[in-house]
């Protein structure tokens, strides 16, 4: 009966954690990383090379999710090949399904709710930090994000090795779908505060004695013009599948357009 | 301001580390030193004003403040938004005497990051080429059952497509950039429509950024609803970011727990399911 000893699952771990990404091309996006993080598991359960290299075979598929919610897949995989060894009736083929069948959901999970929501709430109260020129947000974001991803990392992997396919569960139970609407929810209220925060459009249009357009509008509702130029460009990406990129470059347009007709004016002077 | 060598060359080494496919990994590199608030301390202290830096990386933060890649296509890239951009700003607010902590220093700010963030996506698909050539190798290594090398290729030889496409586009461009704000001085006059149209893109960016994230969490009207509630908070009732996490938290935590109530009836009779995730 082989069993993986602590020092190898590390090692693995390690590896994935480091060099998931390292040497990314856009045809094999994280393979060598996942290749990396298998082959200290597969020295150990096989003996010869033969068997080794039969072994890494299986991980020399294209592999790419989002890198740190997919060291589950790592986990698992790393107790899957230890069955595999152990004669247990799990073939390659079977480990390989599993793992591409994976990292298609796990990278929707994964982008939305670690680089989509849980960065922006970290960002954003490191921004409320940052006041003045203060490090402390710099700092606050660095400290709590490494720590929050080594170890939540660290325990995806473990997981994922001791309970195997049964481990997805954990991301996509109705309990954890809960978990993940509402830290969903504090991301999109975090980002609301971001917004009118850190968003500042105003006009400079008047007419003088008649209307002063930017006074009016706070009485309407403050930040009115920043809310609106979100909703355009939400509506810009979303509804007319507009790249980012032609987003800004529409803002460009519309910002020489109203600097034309005095509509904005940034008051410079050196 | 000028840049010298040796700072330009811990530029170049931090833009190696943090770009994505970058070679501080993922966690540490690219959403680490790549992040421009972070990028920010470090700019700031390696040109000696981190007061400026940290101001210009919050910034053009806001821009870049969900930078998803999915499937590995970019639409900016981190390490040229914050060890080019960055640096370039610094330099552009200095030389032409703008008081970093004005709003004129912000949107020059978001608008150098966001036209360098986007040229840069070059480099993205510059060194996702040249790593090619390295697993190229690699397969052969696999092939030939030299395992070892396998490390070699996956942390090793990128540093040569970095070398190319990380830290000699840095070291070059915040060189030769510090003095080029002298001739945009010359050139373009503050109150001139140009420069007057480059200070108003910058105060239009970040609801790009806001936006691109919006695009990934609304999923039905009234999501708009949650986000307006947090833009209400700050924007009317002056609650910082830290108040509106925690009221957020507040709010999460019931919407967890009506959540739930409709689940339970449904697992009810698996407790020993339940405890087992109380740890995520």
């Amino acid at each position: 009966m082989k069993k993986l000893s602590k020092k190898t699952l590390n090692k693995s771990f390690l590896s994935w954690f480091y060099g998931n990404l390292t040497c990314f091309s856009q045809e094999h996006m994280q393979t060598f990383g996942y290749l990396c993080a298998m082959l200290p598991v597969v020295q150990e359960l096989y003996d010869t090379k033969e068997e080794q290299k039969e072994a890494l075979k299986t991980y020399s598929a294209f592999f790419n999710t989002e890198p740190q919610i997919g060291t589950l897949v790592v986990g698992i995989t790393a107790g899957l090949e230890e069955a595999k060894a152990n004669g247990e009736g799990i073939d390659g083929e079977t480990i390989n399904g599993i793992r591409a069948g994976l990292m298609g959901p796990l990278a929707g999970i994964g982008d939305s709710l670690i680089v989509g929501t849980l960065i922006p709430i970290l960002l954003g109260i490191a921004l409320g930090l940052s006041g003045g020129g203060s490090p402390l947000g710099a700092i606050f974001y660095i400290v709590v994000w490494n720590a929050l991803m080594f170890f939540g990392m660290k325990f995806a992997y473990s997981k994922g090795y001791e309970m195997g396919g049964k481990a997805v569960e954990l991301l996509v139970g109705e309990q954890a779908q809960a978990i993940r609407d509402s830290i969903i929810m504090v991301g999109t209220m975090v980002i609301g505060a971001v917004a009118a925060s850190w968003i500042s459009i105003s006009t400079s249009f008047e007419i003088p004695g008649i209307i002063t357009l930017q006074s009016t509008l706070d009485q309407i509702y403050p930040k009115l013009l920043s809310a609106v130029t979100v909703i355009f460009c939400w509506w810009l990406m979303t509804k007319k599948k507009i790249s980012p990129t032609m987003v800004m470059l529409i803002l460009v347009i519309i910002a020489f357009v109203g600097v034309l007709l005095g509509f904005f004016d940034p008051g410079l002077s050196y | 301001m000028q840049i010298n060598l040796i700072q330009a060359i811990i530029l170049g080494i931090c833009a190696c580390l943090s770009s994505m496919p970058g070679l501080g990994g993922t966690t540490f590199g690219n959403y680490t030193l790549g992040r421009p608030l972070v990028a920010g301390l470090i700019v700031g202290l390696v040109l000696g004003d981190m007061k400026t830096g940290i101001i210009v990386g919050a910034a053009i933060q806001v821009i870049y403040i969900a930078l998803v890649t999915p499937g590995g296509t970019v639409s900016a890239d981190v390490r040229a938004i914050s060890y080019i951009g960055i640096p370039l700003a610094i330099c552009a607010i200095k030389g032409m005497g703008i008081d970093p902590a004005s709003k004129q220093a912000t949107d020059m700010a978001a608008t150098l990051g966001a036209a360098v963030g986007t040229l840069g996506t070059v480099l993205f698909y510059g060194t996702a080429t040249v790593n090619l050539v390295w697993q190229h190798m690699g397969w052969k290594a696999l092939e030939d059952g030299d395992f070892k090398k396998l490390y070699l290729v996956d942390m090793g030889l990128p540093w040569l497509s970095h070398f190319l496409c990380s830290f000699l586009p840095t070291v070059v461009i915040t060189m030769a950039g510090s003095s080029m704000v002298d001739l945009m001085k010359v050139y373009l006059p503050m109150d001139g429509i140009a420069m007057k149209t480059l200070f108003t893109v910058g105060s239009l960016l970040p609801a790009v950024g806001v936006a691109i994230l919006l695009k990934q969490v609304i999923t039905k009207a009234t999501d708009f609803l949650t986000f307006f509630f947090g833009f209400t908070l700050a924007a009317c009732m002056g609650v910082n970011l830290i108040g509106a996490a925690l009221i957020g938290g507040f709010f999460a935590v019931i919407n967890y727990k009506i959540q739930m109530l409709k689940v339970r009836p449904a697992v009810a009779g698996a407790v020993s399911y339940d405890d087992d995730e109380e740890d995520i």
